[in-house]
């Protein structure tokens, strides 16, 4: 027994038409259906939010979701975040604080965030602390992520933050301490 | 971790999904969020063979009061009750307590219905619906009829509806202008699963309290009303030494089921400790002293 | 062993928070992890998992599972067993202790694997796996590691004859003397249960056998060190040289996936049994219950002598270590353990006792600190445990009883060298970081003003690292191996543009930096931007010999490999310049990314010219000189020596030796036992530091882990041996909410020993958290006469601890 149904969805803009099996859930269809393989699967019962995608502008679980559901749905997943070849600031200001280690929770972390920075362009370290709290990263301790969405508000808020410095600076001393 | 294959049906109007409920028999199982039940089958816990998806019976997706009375779609998100300034004016219990659901990512799939039909003894909303004396209403190829959350909820996920009904509806009737609520629970992480919670709504007459209502989830077979505890603070003025007794007579006669999170003697002691501070929170805001 | 510390060195790029090599590749989704990688003809295999956890297989019918549509093959372990030698083991007695891929015979804890099924996806595998029928004959369950010494137990491995898998004692100094010369004793009965490292991705790998050549390649996402590798070719019955990891970047490790090979085997095996790719990736079903990495799960009975003044004497430790039903990697756990069994303290003597036991149980692999991080918990709590017994504060106790400055190179009592350090440098640094004084005025207050349970801990503590790998071994009476390098190599290549491409071998990025590292590494020796360097990672049947990341090694190490593969290529850059500029030999100097004549920087070749000669236009220079401008080097540990016969001097093993203070703020709600943090400051010394926002990035991560393992996560198994905590439901990894903001603060004492002074720094979070934690709590219920005593100090332990202290200060 294995049912499949006719689907069209829009992925990060590109709309598809698949058949797929009616038990394949909405990760798997992005990554093996559509090789998008950003979306990354973790713990595939809803927990770790690794597989965070959006669905029609708001995040979901794509392991709780089938993809026969995304029919006719909107998703976009971290391969829609840059454009024409740019990083979105998101993307900027992760690399920049180094918001990441291994990259695995990454790609859900970004798309949280979005969302985030979708619902509330001024936040707080609080606000979004609370927020990122929906997706675990197993790396970080999170607080880099903190900061590189703080940073990325900002910089989408059109305010005057400098262009991303491929270097820092060099520490002045031997000793070195950041809060 | 995939699901067993299942037919899939997805129909578009109550009538529909209640009509292939009556068809399919045992055989067919509501998908309504799916954020419990594809844990499970993800799991290979459960193997549907037929599942019926409600998400698109959008007729389900509704917010709106009848009559005095908070009428919840059963298809209506979770995310969407957290936002629903209708909700939050009518049942700011509800709201408070929807946001100890898991995770805002779950919330956006998660169902307000799928969560009151799983009937998860620790589960949030129906504690909720229980201590609100709310009602919920089950339609069936014959027709509807509706239960009180008490005759509602029958054991650990378990409830009332026969195997052709539908949960469609949660209502809630609305307690008078100050009337202070509280929902708090206990989890040893952020966002995991409540060890337990309590939900208290109370409202002062002068100095003291004319009406309370008390339900604690995670401490027995079902959602449980207090309902001694609740004679015992109702008609007395509020003291942390009414509270404490409340607490104790609440806590008295309940049966948690213990597991890795917590030994039955712990939840005893924490839901001993969450009344307490529920009813101090509910007070003090019917006293208008806290938001 | 030669000192290498560069006094004079100014350095341009080490020391630098550039921006990570890695991180756009993984910020735009193409991170090109294991499960991205699909092959043509490919197919997926999916474990049937043992329900029980000690059970004999009486049967296993797969008749069913092999009809079903779209699968390929069912494998038993009875047919794996046929089909592979059993799994290499590098644990006391492997002729004695045989573990296979699948279980043969008996199962062993509950989700070993009992057959694996090859189907078109994971989902018909698992559909297949459903109608595999094993008949299991339940046999009674070893849980109780206590209960599994006694003579009359259930065995886990018949042929043993024990469950004890190893025990011995190991005294270094006069213990007995120290002890009977000691004015104060205190000791105490300590617990650390099991957690593990828990990636967020799993273990997976692709097999794909040629059986034309009789090729094996597996793509994995383990680390695999090449030198070890004959190994595995053995267990997949393939010759040595026809064998070819492919090392995959990693969704996170530490730990996990140190030397994970049993899902490269299976996947060889089932590619090679089929004929076509397959790929096998754990669920996380599989990753927590059948990972073979399990962490360190110990009940410990300790001693610490010390005088009335506060001087500490000597330590005895007697230790019972739950290994799970394998020992795969002996009991080199408690050689990470003894590498810095003293701490950072004079302490002149040590015993250490060690029942290293086999239960029903998924075994034991590696967890950032590898053992070590529980000898740092165990030693700090006896330390904490003596400063109130002598009514001294705790944290002049440890500046008391600091190793000094002047002391380094020191020796502790079991032979292990510490290279360099200044503890009181770290200590006062985190004191003024965390306003240790105004906290504890502020403590005072909320105490009495507000009745609130708050504490400060500390933790002063150290991080070994670059293991050479005696500790493995050591254990055993007969050497296992002479002393061991664990090398690793680089390959450099200068391209005819000058461009330079760095190949790593046997290393695969694990969410450390191995390719900013090395760019900076090589940036350093050639005065060039680290963008301008490419590192790739090579499979390893071309490979060099290698090691990878590990016992925090990888920079050290490859910063010794990069500087010898450096010098070799400017020493033949220098000869083609010589001949280019005509200038003779003294006169030229490395300047800019290029070569000049000293005193007219105007005379100059760029690299990319000196690059172009030697690739396309040998004959124009001397003879001597061949075409290309590459090297490779091969970079052994660079100081480690052998133990003594009668191990009472385990040698030189884990020398380039951090520090670190930690001091959390810490409330404790007493009716609930729920802890919170109100302030998280942590000193590191990790010698020189390489990119300062990795570190810091690594130290934090740490933190969180280790609050992890300190109040959360813990796999608990039933009496029946049933796993409790098999999901994420109920082990629980801590989210953003629950870790504190770190403030992070860094004290750099250079090693003499390894280039540029670097020392290992990647787990030093974990190792002192859970000690600094445990302070925390102690520090916030002193007034209840609560000692933390168990970890992870969950509510509802610590809740019960309360109500014990209650009791019994009322009876």
């Amino acid at each position: 027994m294995s049912e499949h149904r006719r689907i069209a969805v829009v992925v990060n803009g590109t709309p598809y038409e698949a058949e797929v099996e009616t038990r394949k859930y909405l990760a798997e269809f992005l990554r093996e259906d559509l090789s998008l393989v950003g979306t990354h699967i973790g713990c595939e019962h809803g927990v770790c939010g690794t597989c965070t995608v959006l669905m029609n502008g708001v995040s979901v679980r794509s392991c709780l979701v089938l993809a026969v559901q995304a029919n006719g749905a909107e998703v976009m997943t971290v391969e829609g975040l840059a454009t024409d070849g740019q990083m979105h600031p998101l993307q900027e200001a992760f690399r920049e604080k180094q918001g990441l280690q291994c990259g695995y929770c990454t790609p859900g972390m970004l798309v949280r965030a979005y969302e985030l920075l979708e619902e509330n362009p001024e936040p707080t370290a609080e606000w979004v602390r609370e927020g990122l709290a929906n997706n675990l990263c197993r790396c970080t301790g999170y607080q880099y992520i903190v900061e590189a969405v703080l940073a990325a508000a900002e910089r989408l808020r059109g305010s005057s933050v400098a262009e991303g410095q491929p270097f820092e600076p060099a520490t002045s001393s031997r000793t070195n301490q950041e809060a | 971790m995939k699901p067993a294959p299942f037919n899939y049906h997805a129909p578009s109007t109550t009538e529909e999904a209640v009509g292939l409920l009556a068809e399919l028999g045992s055989q067919g199982r509501i998908l309504a969020g799916g954020q419990s039940l594809f844990q499970l089958m993800n799991f290979r816990v459960v193997k549907p063979e037929n599942l019926i998806d409600i998400n698109p019976v959008s007729e389900l997706d509704y917010i709106r009061v009848d009559d005095g009375t908070l009428a919840i779609g059963a298809r209506t998100r979770q995310s969407a009750l957290e936002r629903s300034t209708e909700a939050a004016r009518h049942s700011p219990l509800i709201v408070e307590a929807v946001k100890n659901v898991a995770h805002p990512s779950v919330r956006n799939r998660g169902t307000v219905g799928g969560s009151v039909a799983y009937a998860d003894p620790a589960s949030e909303l129906p504690a909720v619906v229980l201590t609100s004396g709310g009602e919920v209403v089950l339609t069936g190829a014959d027709g509807q009829r509706t239960l009180s959350a008490g005759d509602f909820f029958r054991g650990p996920y378990t409830n009332a509806c026969s195997p052709d009904e539908l949960l469609t509806e949660v209502r809630l009737p609305r307690w008078p202008d100050g009337t202070g609520h509280a929902f708090l629970e206990f989890q040893r992480k952020h966002g995991s699963y409540a060890l337990v919670g309590t939900a208290v709504l109370v409202h002062l007459d002068g100095e003291s309290i004319d009406r309370v209502a008390i339900s604690l989830c995670g401490v027995d077979q079902t959602p449980v009303r207090a309902s001694r505890a609740e004679d015992l603070v109702r008609g007395n003025v509020p003291s942390d030494g009414l509270f404490e007794e409340a607490a104790a007579e609440a806590t008295s006669d309940l049966h948690p089921l213990p597991d890795v999170k917590g030994s039955a003697a712990y939840r005893l002691k924490l839901a001993r400790v969450y009344v307490r501070r529920a009813l101090e929170l509910a007070v003090s805001r019917a006293k208008g002293e806290r938001p | 062993m030669v000192e290498t510390r560069e006094e004079s060195a100014e350095r341009k790029w080490v020391g630098k928070s550039i921006q990570r090599i890695e991180d756009p590749r993984l910020l735009l989704g193409r991170g090109g992890y294991i499960d991205d990688m699909r092959l043509p003809g490919m197919l997926h295999a999916a474990l049937v998992r043992s329900p029980h956890a000690h059970a004999r297989i009486k049967s296993v019918n797969v008749e069913a599972a092999r009809r079903l549509p779209g699968v390929t093959a069912v494998v038993t372990g009875e047919e794996a067993a046929e089909l592979c030698n059993p799994m290499p083991d590098f644990g006391p007695d492997p002729t004695r202790h045989e573990w296979r891929c699948l279980a043969k015979d008996k199962v062993r804890y509950v989700g070993e694997g009992v057959a694996a099924v090859v189907a078109e996806s994971r989902a018909v595998a698992e559909d297949a796996c459903d109608l595999v029928e094993v008949e299991y004959e339940p046999l009674p369950p070893v849980v109780d590691p206590e209960a599994a010494m006694e003579p009359d137990s259930p065995l886990v491995h018949d042929a043993l004859g024990s469950n004890i898998a190893y025990e011995k004692t190991m005294v270094f100094g006069e213990v007995d003397r120290d002890f009977e010369g000691a004015d104060v004793v205190v000791s105490d009965h300590l617990r650390w249960h099991r957690s593990s490292g828990q990636p967020l991705e799993t273990v997976g790998a692709i097999g794909n056998f040629d059986p034309g050549s009789g090729m094996m390649t597996i793509h994995v996402n383990s680390l695999t060190f090449t030198s070890y590798l004959f190994m595995v070719a053995n267990t997949l019955k393939v010759p040595s040289n026809r064998l070819d990891i492919h090392p995959h970047p990693a969704g996170g490790s530490f730990g996990s996936k140190f030397w994970a090979v049993k899902v490269a085997i299976i996947a060889g095996m089932l590619a090679k049994h089929t004929g076509r790719p397959v790929k096998f990736i754990e669920d996380r079903v599989d990753n927590i219950s059948n990972s073979d990495h399990h962490g360190s799960d110990r009940t410990y009975q300790v001693e610490l002598a010390a005088t009335r003044g506060g001087i500490l004497k000597s330590l005895r430790v007697k230790v019972v270590d739950d290994y799970g039903a394998y020992i795969q990697f002996g009991v080199g756990h408690h050689g990470n353990a003894l590498a810095q069994a003293v701490g950072p303290y004079r302490i002149g003597s040590l015993q250490y006792e060690l029942h290293a036991v086999l239960t029903n149980k998924c075994q034991q692999g590696a967890y950032r600190g590898f053992g070590s991080e529980v000898q740092n918990w165990v030693l700090e709590r006896m330390v904490d445990l003596m400063a109130r017994e002598l009514e001294m504060d705790p944290v002049e106790l440890r500046r008391k009883n600091f190793i000094q400055p002047d002391q380094f190179p020191y020796f502790i009592p079991n032979g292990n060298l510490y290279d360099s350090g200044n503890y009181e440098g770290v200590l006062d640094k985190a004191l003024e970081l965390s306003d240790y004084e105004s906290w504890r005025e502020e403590q005072r207050r909320l105490r009495e003003e507000e009745g609130r349970y708050v504490g400060i801990g500390i933790c002063t503590a150290q991080e070994r690292s670059v293991f050479s790998a005696t500790e493995f071994w050591f254990w055993f009476d007969e050497p296992a191996a002479p002393v061991t390098s664990m090398p690793e190599s680089v390959t450099l290549d200068v391209d005819a543009m000058g461009n330079i491409t760095a190949t790593l071998y046997s290393c695969a990025f694990w969410g450390n930096s191995p390719e900013t590292m090395v760019a900076q590494l090589v940036a350093e020796e050639f005065d060039v931007e680290p963008s301008q360097v490419n590192v790739v990672y090579s499979g390893t049947n071309q490979g060099l010999p290698a090691t990878g990341p590990g016992g925090s090694r990888f920079t050290v190490m490859i910063a010794g490999a990069v500087q010898g593969a450096s010098k070799k290529i400017k020493d033949k850059a220098f000869k083609i310049a010589e001949h280019l500029l005509e200038a003779a030999p003294g006169d030229l100097e490395w300047s800019e990314g290029g070569v000049a004549v000293k005193g007219s920087p105007d005379r100059r070749k760029e690299l990319s010219e000196i690059a172009m000669a030697a690739h396309l236009f040998k004959h124009s220079l001397p003879d001597e000189i061949e075409s290309g401008l590459e090297a490779d080097q091969v970079y052994d540990h660079p100081y480690t020596t052998m133990p003594s016969e009668d191990r009472k001097n385990l040698g030189v093993f884990y020398p380039f030796v951090g520090h670190a203070c930690h001091i959390p703020v810490v409330e404790v709600d007493i009716e609930t036992g729920k802890v919170s943090f109100l302030r998280y400051t942590a000193v590191h010394d990790a010698g020189t530091v390489v990119n300062p926002r990795s570190l810091n990035g690594h130290i934090i991560g740490g933190i969180a882990q280790g609050l992890g393992t300190a109040l959360l996560e813990e796999f608990v198994y039933d009496e029946s041996g049933q796993l409790l905590t098999s999901s994420y439901q109920d082990y629980l990894i801590p989210s953003a909410l629950d870790v504190p903001e770190v403030v992070v603060g860094h004290h750099e004492t250079p090693s003499p020993y390894t280039v540029h002074g670097i020392k290992g720094a990647g787990e030093g979070g974990r190792m002192m958290a859970p000690a600094a934690i445990s302070s925390a709590i102690d520090d916030a219920l002193r007034p209840l006469g609560v000692r933390v005593r168990e970890l992870p100090a969950t509510p509802e332990r610590i809740l019960g601890w309360i109500e014990a202290a209650q009791a019994q200060s009322s009876s």
